[in-house]
């Protein structure tokens, strides 16, 4: 009954039209079926897919009657952790500052090695504002790169033993940059909860997900990491594509604890975790050189991915730096977003802060003298029996708080209290100061960070740990 | 993506099918294919033309229902990690015109393929199933499914 198709490789239009009347019924009733479907297609509308779970009208009148409003404008109170306003400084903070016209110790400033008013530093910086002008004015890729900038990055990667280095503008941009550089959406990062804001800000920008674990706890991180592990052996194909982050201070900007480094590494290694150290206070103070905390417990650089630094602190200038192999440095060029979207460094402060490397290679003894001077102050300071330490006993930079501990707000006025009579007694300190609706942990107990330089005297030291104690005293009955 | 002074957008491929002139370049380049496994004299003009209708049904499963996530970093922290490029296009949005689009040219292809190929029987399995693997991925209800864990990671 079919006619037989011809078979030969010329290909007759005719033919063909043929064959369409010939067509199996099954394969033009398809075809019908596709153009009915394509018509259809055209009046389609667009549509999100929904993964929420729609509402019924009772449960939506009913959140619509538990809601109150928020005020416009919140309570004062909760915005500012100090409700006092700000004291003001004149002349040239170092050693010793000037506050509201009075001349005082500074014990408020980190300015760790006395580069702070440093005059040989201000001298070359001076002679850099002659010779580049005051600001780069642009993105370090676009023409915001200067020749000091590239020096600055040298001689860190020099002085850290890494291979390579690189510089931002702004020290609290550094490790709030590095992190979401390198951990994106489904990676999981183990920070310890007790991390400075800089962190918290980093985590939140990689949107991983965040595992907190006890301040200084290793067994338990060590639980934590375990418990992943366990979840990656479920799954690991997932477990292959999930990146894993440790990220841990050198010296804890809250607390002032080192980090137990050759325990993380070890952990490091055995749950194949990539390991990040913020050194902003630990830089310039622990290790012989100053290297930071990979010095200081002799473990080779190379064993951290990633050393995060500061330059506001120790080497009294502006700006920070991460530190590493080369291929971990050069991804955050195009992808550590404070890097690439903020103007860079002026070459004055870069100046600067290569000159304070160099002093501090001209001065290696300069790091021995800061450690003891911070463990001088501590002893004395446990010597008090209203206060409480929080702190490495060599770190220059630790915490006191009131011993007899009540509610929050009430220490907060002994702090206060203190920190006046220490000011009318010629000692400058400040209340470590936080965010607390904004932090990770809301509830920190107020402290006042105390910050030692090497410039002081011993007899200096002596008289400033006088002066708190009395003040402790003091306060302690006021309130 | 931040390229110079272009209108930005975090993840070029959600958009880069709404370009101007870029469903008539896919078009040509289509055409352009089937031009030349029409040239080739050992091809029938049936196999020919299923031959493209073949080529384009697995090339499209491969680049829009197989490779995932992007080949350049984007700035949304890796949201697309994970999808495929069916899936980022026009960010999950269903139905929208590129798609749309998408789902007719297999149609189209199908159907010239079955009349130049004279409805034959060989070639009409062959159609069908590549018709099957381009169309079937594109449905909405299969937005997100990996099936057997297949391609999931």
């Amino acid at each position: 009954m079919s006619v037989e198709y011809n078979q030969s490789k010329e290909w007759v239009f005719a033919e063909a039209i043929r064959s369409m009347y010939q067509a199996p019924l099954y394969h033009l009733i398809l075809e019908g079926l596709l153009l009915v479907w394509i018509f259809r297609l055209l009046f389609f509308k667009s549509y999100k897919i929904q993964n929420k779970i729609p509402l019924s009208k009772k449960e939506k009148d009913d959140l619509v009657k538990d809601w109150t409003p928020e005020p416009l404008v919140p309570d004062l109170q909760k915005t500012l952790s100090l409700s006092t306003p700000y004291k003001e400084i004149t002349g040239r903070p170092g050693k010793m500052i000037t506050v509201d016209g009075k001349e005082c110790l500074n014990l408020a400033s980190m300015n760790f090695l006395g580069l702070l008013g440093n005059e040989r530093i201000a001298e070359k910086s001076s002679a850099s504002i002659r010779k580049y002008g005051v600001g780069a004015c642009g993105p370090r890729a676009f023409y915001g790169t200067v020749d000091v900038h590239v020096e600055l990055e040298e001689r860190l990667a020099e002085y850290m033993k890494s291979e390579r280095a690189i510089s931002y503008a702004y020290g609290f941009a550094t490790i709030a940059s590095a992190i979401p550089a390198y951990s994106k959406r489904g990676d999981i990062i183990f920070v310890d909860e007790a991390v400075c804001f800089a962190i918290q800000k980093g985590l939140h920008a990689s949107r991983s997900n965040i595992v907190y674990f006890r301040h200084n706890d290793l067994d338990d991180l060590e639980e934590k990491l375990k418990i992943q592990a366990n979840l990656d052996k479920k799954d690991p194909k997932k477990a292959s594509v999930t990146r894993k982050f440790m990220v841990v201070e050198g010296i804890y900007m809250n607390t002032g604890e080192i980090c137990d480094l050759p325990r993380l590494v070890d952990l490091k290694y055995k749950y194949k975790v990539r390991l990040f150290v913020e050194e902003s206070l630990s830089f310039g103070v622990l290790g012989q050189h100053g290297r930071g905390v990979t010095e200081h417990y002799n473990i080779p650089i190379d064993k951290v991915d990633l050393v995060v630094g500061s330059m506001e602190y120790a080497l009294a200038s502006i700006g920070g730096f991460c530190c590493g192999r080369g291929y971990v440095i050069d991804h955050q060029r195009l992808s550590g977003h404070g890097y690439v979207f903020s103007a860079s460094l002026p070459p004055l402060l870069a100046r600067a802060a290569v000159e304070g490397l160099d002093i501090l290679q001209d001065e290696p003894e300069i790091f021995n003298k800061i450690r003891a001077k911070g463990k001088l102050m501590q002893e004395l300071m446990q010597e008090v029996p209203e206060l409480k330490i929080s702190g490495f006993y060599e770190s220059p930079s630790f915490h006191i708080r009131r011993k007899p501990t009540a509610n929050q707000s009430e220490d907060e006025k002994y702090l206060k209290v203190l920190v006046d009579q220490c000011y009318q007694n010629g000692v400058c300190l400040s209340i470590a100061s936080r965010l607390s609706h904004e932090e990770h942990i809301a509830d920190w107990p107020a402290s006042i960070r105390v910050s030692v330089s090497v410039e002081m005297s011993d007899d200096e030291i002596k008289m400033a740990a006088h002066v708190i104690q009395q003040a402790a005293h003091y306060a302690e009955q006021q309130i | 993506m931040h390229t110079g002074t272009t209108n930005q957008v975090a993840n070029p491929n959600t958009v880069v099918w709404n370009s101007p002139g870029i469903w008539i370049t896919y078009s040509i380049l289509t055409a352009f294919m089937h031009l030349v496994l029409l040239s080739m004299p050992w091809f029938t003009t049936s196999v020919a033309w299923t031959l493209t209708n073949v080529v384009h049904g697995v090339g499209m499963y491969f680049f829009l229902h197989t490779i995932k996530g992007t080949p350049f970093e984007t700035s949304d922290q890796g949201k697309y990690r994970y999808s495929t490029h069916w899936e980022q296009m026009d960010s999950g949005t269903q139905f929208t015109a590129a798609r749309k689009f998408f789902m007719t040219t297999p149609i189209v292809l199908y159907i010239l393929a079955s009349f130049y190929s004279k409805y034959e029987f060989t070639h009409f399995v062959i159609n069908t199933s590549i018709l099957l693997l381009s169309l079937l991925p594109k449905l909405p209800q299969l937005h997100g499914v990996r099936l057997f864990g297949i391609n999931k990671y």
